[in-house]
């Protein structure tokens, strides 16, 4: 039999450092369940995952990962203020309609919330736009303008300002370089490639 | 679909048949108490099963059928030209793995394909029971089987897999019997009927009941409402199709024979006939006195109602879920199949929902479907733990 392998990326270790053991997590944009397979493996987390397509659901079934075919607010707003734990949003953020919405529809049912996002002020995407003049493209932005769908960049600076906005809790960042594994101390908004917030309301 | 010899020839790795079948019959020799508080001296439950019982006896996927379905889910009857209404899931392979589950389904209590029913024989009167036999529920239907998973030595479900009524009694297998249940796969289903949906089961019954020849329900076992009934199926048969499909299958064309510009109320358009045809071989399959039975209890079905809440009647479950709603399906539309899986989401329980893009109505969870085969298969087997690598 093949083994089935998944990669561990640098910020699936850091959501896992922050995820308590044994607690209740909703993944909103769950993809196919890698997250929070690797959350049930290492920390025996009650999971559950939201996305819209139905490939991914299966996968997620496939993979043993409680996973609903919909759209996450609609799912959120049926549940109770802070039915779980945490709240994860990963890599999902840049792709929301209504990013404030999303986010505070997830501390209303999360206890905490995390977002993970690409840094779009990372110094690189600025030469990039600069000299370039061309669409960022990375591991999560991963395709030409021409086939990729709307989104909504987001920096570390536009990131904190809508929270300090919107009244939100900042309890933990990781900031992470332009590889998205070494830690990032000086300057995020320019040197971090990648961004990680714990929030709280 | 392949000849009935399939059984003879190894099973192919891909897939295969399940072959020839034959039904078989349990009989309860004790006294059943209904829900209603009526009671019988005892029942038959037609049922077949594919596959093998395995050492540990927990290897039982549990088929439970639709309002007109039964016992035969797969395989064929000797003679038969037709397979089992899902043998495109269930064999050696396919979906529902024979290879590796013991595959048990049951015509419902109440039914009339050789399960004890009002066409049965009322041993008080040595006539059928008509309208004289007890109420039947989803819950009766579900405690009857019980019984026969006891008698044929079944320790637990793997799974229990059931489509639109079948998804009902899916939902109260894991309630009622939740250290049995370990998996629970509904699709198309719902947790209680609308309006909507009651009145169309109330059209059929009036259809039937209005019809002289159903007279209060005593009539002889080759005669009844034939023309009732025929109507009843007619108007059904319409709720598990989608405007899209018929329109696609049908259009407005007009039968051959049909004389296209005559202004007359003969047979003209070519869903007038297929219409027709399902009310005419129902009538030759379905007892009249079923059909106000299953009915009525796919209308009394109401889970929230019977525990005070949709999240209280699934406190008690410990199976994982899976839900599948189907986006044509205006019978049991996809909201309803989402309420159930967010209910059990907010009880706490392992739920998952995904949804279909068919377009063929609520009938689509019968249909050929690679992407619903894979879902299956992906809920039942599962894949081997993924080992994640930390080297990065």
């Amino acid at each position: 039999m093949t083994k089935l392998i998944e990669k561990r990326t640098v910020d699936m270790r850091i959501i896992g450092e922050w995820v308590e053991p044994g607690t209740r997590v909703l993944d909103l944009g769950c993809g196919r369940g890698v997250l929070l397979d690797y959350l049930v493996q290492t920390k025996q987390v009650a999971a559950t995952g939201v996305d819209l397509d139905f490939a991914k659901i299966s996968a997620c079934v496939r993979r043993g990962v409680s996973a609903y075919q919909g759209d996450m607010v609609t799912f959120m707003r049926t549940f109770a203020e802070k039915h779980f734990d945490r709240v994860i949003c990963s890599r999902t953020v840049h792709e929301l309609n209504d990013p404030a919405e999303v986010i505070l529809e997830a501390l209303r049912v999360g206890r905490s919330v995390t977002v993970g996002f690409v840094n779009h002020a990372f110094w690189k995407n600025r030469v990039d736009a600069l000299l370039r003049g061309r669409k960022a493209r990375n591991a999560v932005y991963t395709t030409d303008w021409f086939e990729s769908r709307p989104t909504n960049p987001v920096s570390i600076a536009d990131f904190e300002h809508f929270c300090a906005t919107k009244g939100i809790t900042i309890t933990r960042r990781a900031h992470l370089g332009g590889d998205w594994k070494s830690p990032c101390h000086t300057r995020p908004n320019f040197f971090a490639g990648y961004a990680l917030y714990d929030l709280a309301k | 679909m392949k000849p009935a010899e399939s059984t003879v020839s190894p099973p192919s790795a891909e897939s295969g048949e399940v072959g020839l079948v034959e039904p078989h019959d349990f009989h309860h020799r004790a006294p059943f108490t209904f829900d209603s508080g009526q009671t019988l001296p005892g029942f038959t439950l037609r049922y077949e099963t594919y596959g093998q019982l395995n050492a540990t006896r927990d290897n039982t996927v549990l088929i439970c059928h639709a309002l007109s379905g039964d016992h035969h889910c797969a395989g064929l009857h000797p003679g038969d030209r037709k397979p089992g209404w899902w043998n495109n899931i269930i064999g050696p392979g396919k979906a529902v793995d024979t290879r590796r589950f013991f595959v048990v389904c049951a015509n419902v209590l109440g039914g009339c394909v050789g399960s004890t029913g009002p066409s049965s024989t009322n041993p008080e009167t040595g006539r059928p029971y008509g309208v004289a036999f007890p109420f039947v529920t989803i819950r009766d239907m579900v405690r009857s089987q019980k019984l026969l998973l006891d008698h044929l030595g079944v320790v637990s479900l793997y799974a229990t897999i059931g489509g639109s009524m079948g998804g009902m009694m899916v939902l109260q297998w894991g309630i009622e019997f939740p250290q049995f249940t370990r998996r629970m796969l509904a699709m198309a289903t719902t947790a209680r009927e609308s309006a909507q949906a009651i009145a169309f089961n109330e059209v059929g019954r009036q259809a039937i009941m209005q019809d002289p020849a159903w007279n209060h329900g005593d009539y002889p076992r080759d005669g009844g409402p034939r023309v009732g009934l025929a109507i009843a199926r007619m108007m059904a048969h319409i709720t598990y199709l989608s405007d899209a499909s018929m329109d696609r299958k049908f259009g407005r064309r007009k039968k051959e024979t049909a004389d296209r510009t005559a202004y007359t109320f003969d047979m003209q358009f070519e869903v007038e006939s297929y219409l027709r045809h399902q009310g005419e071989s129902f009538i030759n399959r379905f007892d009249a006195n079923s059909y106000l039975y299953i009915t009525r209890a796919l209308d009394h079905f109401d889970l929230a109602a019977a525990h005070g809440s949709l999240e209280q009647a699934f406190a008690a479950v410990e199976a994982e879920t899976l839900v599948v709603g189907f986006t044509s399906d205006w019978l049991f539309p996809c909201e309803q199949n989402r309420a159930v899986t967010l209910a059990l989401l907010r009880a706490g329980k392992r739920a998952s929902y995904a949804e279909l893009s068919m377009d063929l109505g609520h009938d689509s969870f019968l249909l050929e479907s690679p992407q619903l085969y894979d879902l299956v298969r992906g809920f039942l087997e599962r894949d081997q733990p993924y080992v994640f690598d930390f080297a990065i």
